[in-house]
């Protein structure tokens, strides 16, 4: 461009006027009569009442510093029902998104801006040359069974040991990290520092990757936070998605925001919507392992523990008592038995008492039958010689011997004059 | 030093009193002798059982600390 020489006959405008000229310029030209399509990538959108965003060209690096941005923005009187018919048609304006927006150009002087006013939005567009390669090669390493081959692969148990491709203190990798520090579990993270983006971020990664593979870790994570498609590219590359396929080792993905979807997480093992996700994903796996194997084991030997105590505590207890109830029980009989001998004998005794008092009774009835005083009685007497002895034959005097004669109330002598025989 | 044997061993001869208590085999001159080997058991048992308790009131908190952990 060809700037023509100043000259004093040129007015002297005042920065008011200057912006008034360059808006009537601007609007006779991009004006609300005049309004016009843009297309472009979702940078940054957010919504307060109004719709704002920065839309810039499609595939383009964050990483370029000269790179365009347009202020669009939408205004609630417009935005509320484009934002209906969005919702309906299952699209939500992102990060990364390609959209047509229809509008007009609008300058802000106070701040020396221009923007874009929007009053229609066209999401056709999304699915042009960018997504059409992006279907060819997932036909093509869905065609060489290349989509399944990390998924195939047996993830260890216990994924502790973790390779991580990332770049350094973006807030993808400090996501993902912060999630492993926080959990409390021995996380050994073996780092392999790439970019991310731009035009070297593949090479780098499919580096990364075939390093840690050979290294030897449970799981490679690729970590990346939210961006813009372009952003986001590296992990659409052909390499990477290669060099997840050929990996060893399980590959997990936790890529830009919830809803992007990278050729890299297609083809990995495991893919988790977010570098926090991708973190707390790791977490969990090794949280319900320790839950499987540590948790519910210790709780078993605790209730186990407890049961067994309390049963050895009442079985001690059971046989205490039956100790005491037992030797009671056999005192008791003990007792029993003598008291009951010793009635038995005690009864026995009487009885033998008894006997032996009836024998002696009947002994002396017997007795009584043969007492000389009742034959005395009778008449009879008993003759005594002169030595005392009872004369029971004629021998037992001699004539004239001096005899007693006891009779039952007394005696007297006789003489023996004549001894006449039994037969005389 | 215990003069029974281990739990097990213990166990078994201290049921083996019982059931002889339990089937009137035990003469009275048997009697106290028995008694006392019962009591001897129980008491060295309660005691081991005391002591383990104690020795699991040491640990249980520490693996319920394992147990609750999220």
């Amino acid at each position: 461009m060809v700037l023509e020489p100043a000259s004093n006959d040129d007015p002297i405008l005042e920065v008011g006027e200057f912006y008034q000229l360059l808006t009537a310029q601007l609007e006779s030209a991009y004006g609300r009569r005049h309004p016009c399509w843009v297309r472009g990538e979702v940078a940054k959108v957010y919504e307060k009442t109004h719709l704002y965003v920065d839309l810039v060209d499609a595939g383009s690096s964050a990483s370029d510093a000269k790179r365009p941005v347009l202020n669009a923005h939408c205004w609630a009187s417009q935005w509320n029902p484009l934002k209906r018919k969005l919702a309906s048609d299952g699209v939500t304006l992102q990060p990364g998104t390609v959209v047509n927006f229809f509008g007009y150009v609008d300058v802000y002087a106070p701040q020396g801006r221009i923007g874009f006013t929007v009053t229609e939005i066209d999401v056709a567009g999304l699915l042009g040359d960018v997504a059409r390669r992006r279907q060819e090669l997932i036909a093509r390493l869905q065609s060489e069974g290349l989509l399944d081959a990390n998924k195939r692969l047996v993830l260890t148990p216990v994924p502790l040991r973790v390779g991580l491709v990332a770049s350094p203190q973006t807030e993808g990798f400090n996501d993902f990290t912060g999630q492993l520090l926080h959990s409390g579990y021995g996380f050994d993270v073996v780092l392999v520092k790439t970019t991310v983006q731009g035009d070297a971020a593949p090479a780098q990664i499919v580096n990364a990757i075939e390093q840690l593979d050979a290294v030897g870790v449970d799981v490679i994570c690729l970590v990346r936070g939210g961006g813009s498609k372009g952003d986001l590219a590296a992990f659409d590359d052909e390499r990477v998605a290669r060099a997840i396929a050929s990996s060893s080792t399980p590959v997990f993905t936790g890529i830009g925001h919830t809803g992007d979807e990278s050729i890299a997480d297609l083809v990995a093992h495991t893919r988790a919507i977010t570098p926090t996700k991708l973190g707390e994903e790791l977490v969990a796996l090794v949280a319900q392992w320790s839950e499987r194997h540590v948790r519910a084991n210790a709780r078993k030997v605790l209730s186990a523990t407890e049961a067994l105590l309390d049963e050895a505590t009442e079985y001690l207890a059971e046989r205490r008592r039956t100790m005491i109830f037992a030797v009671r029980d056999r005192l008791r009989g003990e007792r029993r038995h003598l008291s009951s001998t010793r009635q038995r004998l005690l009864i026995q005794s009487q009885y033998v008492l008894a006997s032996a008092g009836q024998l002696l009774a009947s002994n002396r009835q017997l007795l009584g039958a043969y007492d000389p005083t009742r034959r005395l009685a009778q008449g009879w007497s008993i003759v005594t010689g002169a030595d005392g002895g009872v004369v029971c034959s004629l021998a037992d005097v001699a004539l004239g011997e001096v005899v007693r004669v006891r009779v039952s109330d007394g005696s007297f002598d006789a003489v023996v004059n004549e001894k006449n025989g039994a037969s005389s | 030093m215990s003069t029974i044997g281990d739990w097990n061993e213990a166990a078994t001869e201290l049921n083996t009193i019982v059931e002889s208590f339990d089937e009137g085999e035990v003469s009275v001159d048997e009697l106290f002798v028995k008694l006392e080997r019962a009591t001897v058991i129980i008491e060295e048992l309660e005691a081991r059982l005391d002591a383990t308790k104690a020795k699991v009131e040491e640990l249980a908190p520490r693996i319920a600390r394992v147990a609750e952990e999220q």
